[in-house]
């Protein structure tokens, strides 16, 4: 176990002319969980696969503690994975799996079996240990995957690939549970793959939001919620995603179409004003907007109270809101907001 | 759902299929079977025999050294063949923009014509003007496949595997480029060794496909006529004489259409046994 450190890392598949991942850099505690979240075509399997030794970097330098792994493949990196779907030899039983790791690693048998029952017990497998892994289920089989990569003791970091994907729906949230639970009492450094903020969110300590073969921003769950770094960012985590409308900064205020929405000190110009639907309101003026509809999603003081979707200029914008919405005109104001430059947050 | 229905004029719908069996399959099979409990002596005169050729079948020396020879061919084709198959699978590149090419070139002795393929070696192997025969001949190794019975059944095995093999190449291509790659990721990470890889991920996963070659090879091998018929004739003596030639051999050469047609039920259910018993011992017992 150890810290990670990436340094400018970029590469390129051979035969692509753009980077898949440019100068990229990132620290990872160590014994922390780590979120890598952003859409399919980000950069977060390349990412993986640079990590584990799959890939090496065409440029740049990546750290597991003290030690310099750029350019060490795979098998001599330590790093385990588990995958979206649950990867088992097909003909070994339970234990035989979780040991294939310990024995290629020079372990005598009877001490790997011994450290094999230890996972097990941990993940509550240890029932199956003697069955073939055909027959089990898919969520038996993601265990034992997950027991697998957790069977060596040194493992230098363990990555998970959207790892309750292939999971049903009711059991993700026992997967999370019990692999949050190892992770606490293993100590070991992961970094999670996934596309589902949800999961992200709730999983890690700290989360990368991944976009183009960069990283937009890295922080806690409730910074990149709360303080996005870029629109993209604000654009993609939560839910709804964070609201934004072209605006120009003029005579010490935020202002849509000439109307004032915000008192600012920033310096006048273009810009765009981003606000998350907690933060803004429905009111008698303020930007004019045509309500569109309404989802309430509980109910507070005897009033329905939810997320109201608007209308502006042809932009779709969500804000919250309670009572009886009926669709029509109306206007929104902001209680507080933050404003763009070229997909950048200045304020 | 709707509720079941039952309506016995449902099993009209069946008849065509009853017609095209009957016609393609059983009725020419129960030919033979007439045919193999008479003797025929000409269109009009035949005589009730029973089970006396199959009798004679049964006891006949030299159908016993042919089937022997049969089954010794089917054997060295199939361990020659599967192994060496898989061999090239794996050295066929999955991504490359070549791997068409490649795969279409690998099929083409797929494409000879049986007799075609006979011819080839035939000439291929002769020990006067063949590349292969002149060249060993050359290299001072006394190479002649119409005297040397070893010759002869190397000559034939090699044609086989010249013809065959890449039937079960392609199959095993099909089957391990039907393989995720996390798999070999995985393996990567475990510190998997190369022979381990193709244990514990390759040959499990290529297991249904390959289960079809071997019973696709084993049928086929055991059927050959064409080939060596026309490359050695089934000599030198008989060293080369397979079941089927010498069904022929009794049928249209010496016309004992009564004794062939027993032995051609005999054939047809050996051929039958022991793919049944390959299913049920191999195929079956999938998990």
């Amino acid at each position: 176990m150890a810290a990670i450190e990436l340094s400018g890392v970029s590469f390129r598949y051979p035969g692509s002319t753009g980077e898949a991942i440019e100068n990229l850099s990132l620290n990872v505690d160590d014994k922390a969980t780590h979120a890598l979240l952003g859409a399919s075509g980000a950069g977060k399997t390349t990412m993986l696969n640079l990590l584990s030794g799959l890939l090496l970097p065409t440029s740049g330098r990546i750290l597991f503690g003290d030690r310099d792994v750029s350019a060490v493949p795979a098998a001599k990196r330590n790093v385990a994975q588990v995958f979206q779907f649950p990867v088992l030899y097909p003909r070994m039983n339970v234990l035989e799996n979780l040991v294939f790791p310990l024995c290629n690693n020079g372990w005598k048998k009877l001490d790997a079996a011994a450290r094999a029952l230890e996972i097990a017990k941990e993940l509550g497998i240890e029932i199956v240990l003697e069955a073939n892994v055909s027959a089990l289920t898919l969520f038996e089989r993601q265990l034992v995957a997950i027991g697998r990569a957790l069977v060596r003791p040194d493992v230098a970091l363990v990555l998970l690939d959207e790892p309750l994907t292939s999971v049903q729906p009711e059991l993700k949230w026992r997967l999370r549970r019990t692999l949050r639970k190892v992770q606490a009492d293993l100590g070991v450094t992961m970094i999670y793959v996934t596309h589902d903020q949800t999961e992200a969110l709730t999983f890690a300590s700290a989360v990368s939001v991944m976009h183009g073969g960069h990283i937009l921003q890295t922080g806690s769950p409730m910074e990149v919620h709360d303080h996005p770094e870029h629109e993209y960012v604000g654009f993609f985590i939560g839910s709804p995603g964070m609201n934004f409308v072209k605006a120009e900064v003029k005579r010490g205020a935020v202002r849509v179409n000439g109307t004032a929405l915000a008192s600012t000190d920033h310096a006048e110009g273009e810009c765009t004003v981003g606000f998350r639907a907690d933060w803004a309101m429905l009111a008698p003026d303020g930007l004019p907007v045509e309500i569109t509809g309404f989802r309430p999603d509980a109910v507070q003081n005897g009033m329905p109270v939810g997320i109201a979707s608007l209308k502006h200029d042809g932009n779709r914008l969500h804000v919250r809101a309670e009572g009886l919405i009926a669709p029509g005109p109306s206007h929104v104001q902001l209680k507080h907001h933050m404003l763009f430059r070229e997909g950048r947050r200045v304020a | 759902m709707l509720p079941e229905q039952h309506n016995n004029r449902a099993w009209f719908a069946v008849l065509p299929v009853v017609f095209i069996v009957a016609f393609s399959g059983v009725v020419p099979l129960m030919t033979v079977v007439n045919y193999s409990v008479q003797d025929i002596l000409d269109v009009n005169t035949r005589f009730f025999v029973g089970f006396d050729w199959y009798r004679d079948a049964l006891r006949d020396e030299r159908l016993h050294e042919a089937f022997l020879r049969q089954l010794m061919f089917s054997f060295t084709v199939l361990i020659v063949e599967v192994p060496l198959g898989i061999l090239v699978a794996r050295c066929i590149s999955r991504s490359s923009r070549w791997t068409p090419f490649v795969l279409v070139l690998l099929a083409v002795p797929l494409l000879v014509p049986l007799n075609v393929v006979g011819t080839i070696w035939q000439i291929f192997a002769r020990g006067d003007i063949g590349l292969l025969g002149a060249a060993l001949n050359g290299l001072g190794i006394e190479f002649n496949y119409t005297q040397v019975p070893l010759h002869a059944w190397i000559t034939l095995v090699l044609m086989d595997v010249w013809h065959w093999t890449s039937l079960v190449v392609l199959l095993a291509f099909a089957g391990l480029s039907a393989i995720p790659p996390v798999y070999y990721q995985a393996a990567a990470l475990d510190g998997a060794s190369r022979w381990q890889i193709f244990r514990h991920i390759e040959l499990p996963h290529l297991r249904s496909v390959l289960l079809i070659a071997v019973l696709l090879r084993l049928m086929d091998s055991l059927m050959i006529y064409t080939e060596p018929l026309v490359l050695t004739g089934g000599g030198p003596g008989n060293t080369t004489t397979f079941l089927s030639q010498y069904l022929a051999t009794m049928a249209v050469g010496q016309f004992d259409l009564g004794p062939a047609a027993a032995f051609s039920v005999i054939y047809f259910l050996v051929i039958l046994l022991l793919c049944w018993l390959f299913h049920t011992m191999v195929v079956s017992r999938e998990p």
